[in-house]
């Protein structure tokens, strides 16, 4: 498995509009700030799409975070790295 | 639910649910794999009006007077739509059609390929006669279809009969098995839950080639939920079909903004304060099931027998999995 730019416990934000690749990123998440918790690399998945995307990780956000409400539950995303960027 | 055949509490929400379906299955799937044939000259016009003559298509005689009888026959006509559809959509081996070119046109990002939506409105019976008559035409594009892909050649009967078999012989039973065997053998969970896929083919179940396989293990600290906000990601080619109300958009849009309380809205499930729910949004390239947690009063059942309490919800993450009665 190829390295990617950002590693376990690395916070993140997701960026509001990326310009090439993948297109999948649930608008949920766009702007918000998670935390990776898992790199899967780049995945070979030719029956969804012909080309690799970008490597893919799981990012943890807060509901708190993402909806505003008081919880202490967890929504897992995985996003592809050029949607990503540092915090 | 209690029951094998539990009587359908919200007509409404299956209705909508079948709508839903029913669109994405005609504007992503069928629809464009016909003009995908057509554009590249696999299939022509005139083996599609020779299709629809030799398939002498009837549809089917008076509905069911009975409402939830009605709706329940809805779905299983839409069930053998969808399964009619993978069947005929897949290509044998040799059959090169640009994945690339495939996904554009299955109308998902180019809004220049994308078909135009139908709405389904009305009063409950009005969108019942509808998707009655809509899913009636849709079927009957696919038996064309597939007739004239006979008659050119590019499948055979005996192809079509294998893809139907393979298919149909998909479903939860083969997560139960997989959460079974978990449950009684701890080297068996490590590697289900390190590799995915790979494990499962020590139970004789294909492992699928759709992406990866993530697993989420409830415990007493956590309890796991999986959807898929965009589309309706889920481990198919393994598990077969997600329950009903997993593509619809209140199940999409509540989940992620307020798990809890959508879990004990929408399926009477209720999480206590000590455990932490976590929503995992599924996508194509990693398809999440939830490994349930083990009832107690099961110490003394088999594995065969631990598979029979395992339910479709509950490898998705909306019900836990009831001891034996």
């Amino acid at each position: 498995m190829s390295g990617g730019r950002f590693h376990r416990g690395d916070r993140v934000r997701v960026l509001t509009h990326a310009n090439c690749g993948n297109p999948r990123t649930p608008a949920y998440a766009k702007g918000c700030t998670g935390v990776v918790t898992a790199f899967h690399g780049v995945i070979d998945n030719p029956l969804d799409h012909h080309h690799p995307y970008p490597p893919l990780y799981t990012i943890a956000f807060q509901v708190s975070d993402l909806s505003g409400r008081d919880s202490p539950d967890v929504v897992m995303a995985d996003l592809h790295e050029e949607w990503l960027e540092p915090v | 639910m209690s029951g094998d055949h539990p009587h359908i509490q919200d007509f409404d929400g299956h209705v909508d649910a079948v709508a839903s379906d029913l669109e994405y299955f005609r504007r992503k799937r069928i629809e464009p794999l016909v003009l995908l044939y057509l554009r590249r000259g696999i299939i022509g016009w005139n083996d599609l009006f020779r299709g629809h003559e030799l398939e002498n298509w009837r549809s089917s005689s008076q509905p069911e007077p009975d409402v939830e009888k009605r709706i329940r026959s809805l779905e299983d006509s839409l069930d053998e739509l969808i399964l009619s559809i993978a069947a005929a959509g897949t290509p044998p081996a040799e059959h090169r059609i640009a994945i690339d070119d495939n996904r554009v046109e299955r109308g998902d990002y180019h809004p220049e390929f994308r078909l135009a939506a139908r709405r389904y409105e009305g009063a409950l019976e009005t969108r019942i006669g509808v998707l009655e008559d809509a899913i009636a035409d849709t079927r009957h594009l696919v038996a064309t279809l597939t007739r004239a892909l006979i008659l050119v050649e590019q499948v055979t009967d005996e192809a079509l009969e294998e893809n139907r078999k393979r298919l149909s012989g998909l479903g939860f039973r083969n997560g139960a098995r997989i959460v079974a065997r978990a449950w009684v053998d701890p080297d068996f969970k490590q590697r289900l839950l390190e590799t995915g896929r790979e494990a499962v083919r020590e139970l004789d179940i294909p492992p699928g080639r759709l992406g990866k396989l993530g697993v989420a293990e409830n415990s007493d600290e956590v309890h796991h939920i999986v959807v898929c906000t965009l589309c309706s990601c889920y481990p198919h080619d393994l598990l077969g079909n997600p329950p009903w109300w997993y593509r619809t958009d209140g199940y999409k849009t509540r989940i992620v903004a307020d798990p809890r309380e959508t879990i004990r809205d929408m399926f009477g499930l209720v999480i206590g304060p000590d455990r932490k729910v976590v929503v995992h949004d599924s996508t194509s390239d990693v398809r999440w099931m939830v490994l349930p947690r083990r009832p107690a009063r099961t110490e003394d059942l088999s594995e065969e027998e631990l598979a029979d309490l395992v339910t479709a919800e509950s490898l998705v993450g909306s019900a836990e999995v009831s001891p034996p009665r």
